[in-house]
């Protein structure tokens, strides 16, 4: 992509409205709705570029996800667009019902998500998407690492049939990935090879995570750094097969602790290779204003969060798992 | 500017909306599970928009300029999966599959699993939101033609979604829209009027920026009147509604604003009873419950609501 040669640095929702862009020339099909945030999303690039295949639909995210499952019905890839919570808490009937029951072609960009909304609180600082809509059949759910992890799920998402969700964050993030990269469904990325310690993240957790392995170098601990994007379906291979070589994991996101990434992990190994394995990520609180950094030092997500979790839970190995790991 | 039916057509959708109540009964009492009084409510509705108003090819599915109908009320699923058998996308035995884990017909409406039906639903209020989006996705496609009906129910119009989606509607001009409100009265747990009253109705909706039109939701020439008037007459950048005043569980005098028979099957015995009773008011020759069922007849009913 020529613009991303110069690449400055912007933030994810940026590149969110960018690939938009892209995506509206190459796929005809593809059209937009919005409940009233477009200039927070970014999908107003979207908006300027094809106002004919843009729709404004209010304050109403219930009514957002029905017109969209209708605009499905009629051949075309609408992608809803609204905060996370609200796709995932305020239209979460028909969001099952009019769209994953009958498998609609419905891309549900959540923007927004985790702690990088910061100062608005805890009614946006979102949480429970990725346990609320991983719950529900046909949904495909992906929190991506960059910006060109995000261009290549949207490219995928276009290509797979049926409903997708995927994550946007409002925040700058490290790049992992080349202009070339592409995203499938199901399959995880190895970003470091290590022995003693996996560590799985997702969505932005996936660079704290290959930080959090640099610092556990410096006390001789060798990580492995996996990311896994594709949080339904799961890499369960990949899981299982570091984990088998490990013997013990830490999992990373940016989100709920319970029934979310995680816990996708977790029921991976509790029918593969069961494994001592602690997960950073909100534990069970509503995220309440304040500054980003402080945010992610306060529900202990930073780094050496992510460190500390990894030299603890090795202590948690079992011995045979030890030798196995030498 | 009125559509006059000739005397034989009349006899034939008033037949339909015979045999469609009949079928409907017959599959409740077979599945054990159903709502008859919102699917005899809507029964001429169904009989008209399939057997006259509708543009449609049953042997062309996803023919693309055919007319769409969504059923937002999808708990009277039983009134359409007869109208769409009566009406040929599968065959009319099929509809002893309704409720079986094995079948082709859910409880409340799967688009994935019965030939004709356009949407899945369940959740009262979200049928319109649907049937707004396929208008605009129509329109997109440049397909001026096509029409989309909603049937809602009238207790479903305290769902915020409902109004959300009338909203949207008047905004987008979808004038290619037409809802059918089968105002029968009664809700699930009582009367509408006492449990969350939604009149003044017509006011409601003309102040939504949609056309309003009254009808006598039994009676046949006046629903073709209408339809034919939503379809031809009407349309000018509104949407349009239907408010079809209606009796819930009509035809069966026990049911009739009854909300006891919302949601219940009856056993076999009360069926054949229904079943007779329901011949005798359209002067049909007096048929009971075996005339299909008996072959597919279970041995124990564990029925109700």
């Amino acid at each position: 992509m020529a613009e991303n040669k110069l690449a400055e640095k912007i933030e994810m929702r940026e590149a969110f409205g960018n690939a938009m862009v892209e995506v509206g020339r190459q796929f005809p099909q593809v059209v937009v709705l919005d409940a009233d945030l477009n200039t927070s999303s970014k999908i107003v690039y979207f908006k300027k570029a094809f106002p004919d295949r843009f729709f404004q639909v209010g304050i109403a995210e219930q009514n957002l996800f029905g017109i969209a499952a209708g605009l499905a019905l009629t051949g075309f890839i609408p992608f809803p667009s609204t905060f996370a919570v609200f796709a995932s808490r305020r239209a979460l009937d028909q969001v099952a019902i009019s769209i994953c029951y009958p498998k609609l072609n419905v891309k549900i960009p959540g923007s927004y998500v985790g702690l990088p909304t910061s100062r608005a609180g805890a009614s946006h600082n979102c949480i429970e998407d990725i346990a609320i809509m991983r719950v529900l059949p046909n949904m495909r759910v992906a929190d991506p690492g960059d910006n060109q992890d995000l261009r290549a799920i949207i490219h995928t998402a276009i290509l797979t049939d049926g409903p997708v969700y995927f994550r946007i964050t409002r925040l700058t993030v490290d790049d992992i990935f080349d202009a070339d990269h592409q995203f499938e469904w199901g399959k995880g990325r190895l970003l470091k090879r290590g022995y003693d310690v996996t560590l799985f993240g997702t969505g932005m957790m996936t660079s704290l995570c290959l930080r959090a392995a640099d610092l556990l170098a410096q006390d001789g601990i060798d990580a492995e750094v996996i990311h896994l994007a594709s949080i339904k379906p799961i890499d369960r291979e990949l899981i299982s097969d570091s984990v088998a070589r490990t013997g013990c994991a830490v999992t990373a996101e940016n989100a709920s602790v319970v029934g979310g990434f995680g816990c996708a992990v977790l029921e991976v190994l509790a029918e593969t290779v069961p494994v001592p394995l602690l997960r950073i990520g909100v534990q069970d609180c509503w995220v309440d204003s304040g500054g980003i950094d402080e945010l992610f030092t306060y529900h202990k997500m930073q780094p050496v969060d992510i460190a500390a979790a990894a030299r603890q839970v090795v202590g948690m190995k079992r011995p045979f798992q030890i030798s196995r790991s030498g | 500017m009125t559509k006059k039916l000739e005397a034989e057509e009349l006899k034939d959708l008033e037949n339909m909306a015979y045999q469609i109540r009949r079928l409907s009964l017959e599959m409740i009492c077979y599945g054990q599970w159903g709502h008859p009084g919102g699917s005899f409510s809507m029964a001429e509705i169904l009989a008209v928009l399939y057997f006259h108003t509708m543009n449609i090819k049953p042997d062309k599915i996803a023919w693309e300029s055919r007319d769409r109908l969504i059923l937002s009320k999808a708990h009277g699923s039983p009134a359409l999966y007869a109208a769409l058998a009566l009406r040929g996308y599968f065959p009319i035995e099929k509809l002893y599959t309704y409720c079986e884990l094995d079948g082709i017909l859910e409880g409340h409406t799967d688009m994935k699993r019965t030939p004709g039906l356009e949407s899945s639903g369940g959740p009262l209020g979200m049928g319109l939101s649907v049937a707004a989006g396929i208008c605009l996705g129509l329109r997109m496609k440049e397909e001026p033609r096509a029409r989309v009906f909603c049937i809602m129910g009238d207790g479903e119009v305290n769902e915020g979604n409902i109004w959300e989606a009338a909203m949207a509607a008047a905004h987008y001009h979808l004038d290619n829209l037409i809802a059918i409100l089968d105002y029968n009265k009664v809700m699930a747990k009582g009367m509408v009027n006492q449990l969350m009253g939604i009149e003044p109705l017509a006011d409601k909706w003309s102040a939504f920026g949609w056309e309003v039109i009254e009808v006598d939701g039994h009676d046949i020439e006046e629903l073709v009147n209408a339809l034919y008037q939503a379809r031809w007459i009407k349309p000018h950048g509104a949407p349009i509604v239907i408010i079809a005043h209606t009796v819930k569980g009509k035809g069966i005098e026990t049911a009739e604003f009854n909300y006891k028979w919302h949601t219940q099957a009856p056993d076999p015995q009360t069926t054949d009873a229904m079943l007779r009773e329901l011949s005798r008011r359209y002067k049909k020759p007096e048929e009971g419950y075996s005339r299909i069922c008996e072959p597919v007849r279970k041995e124990t009913f564990y029925g109700g609501e």
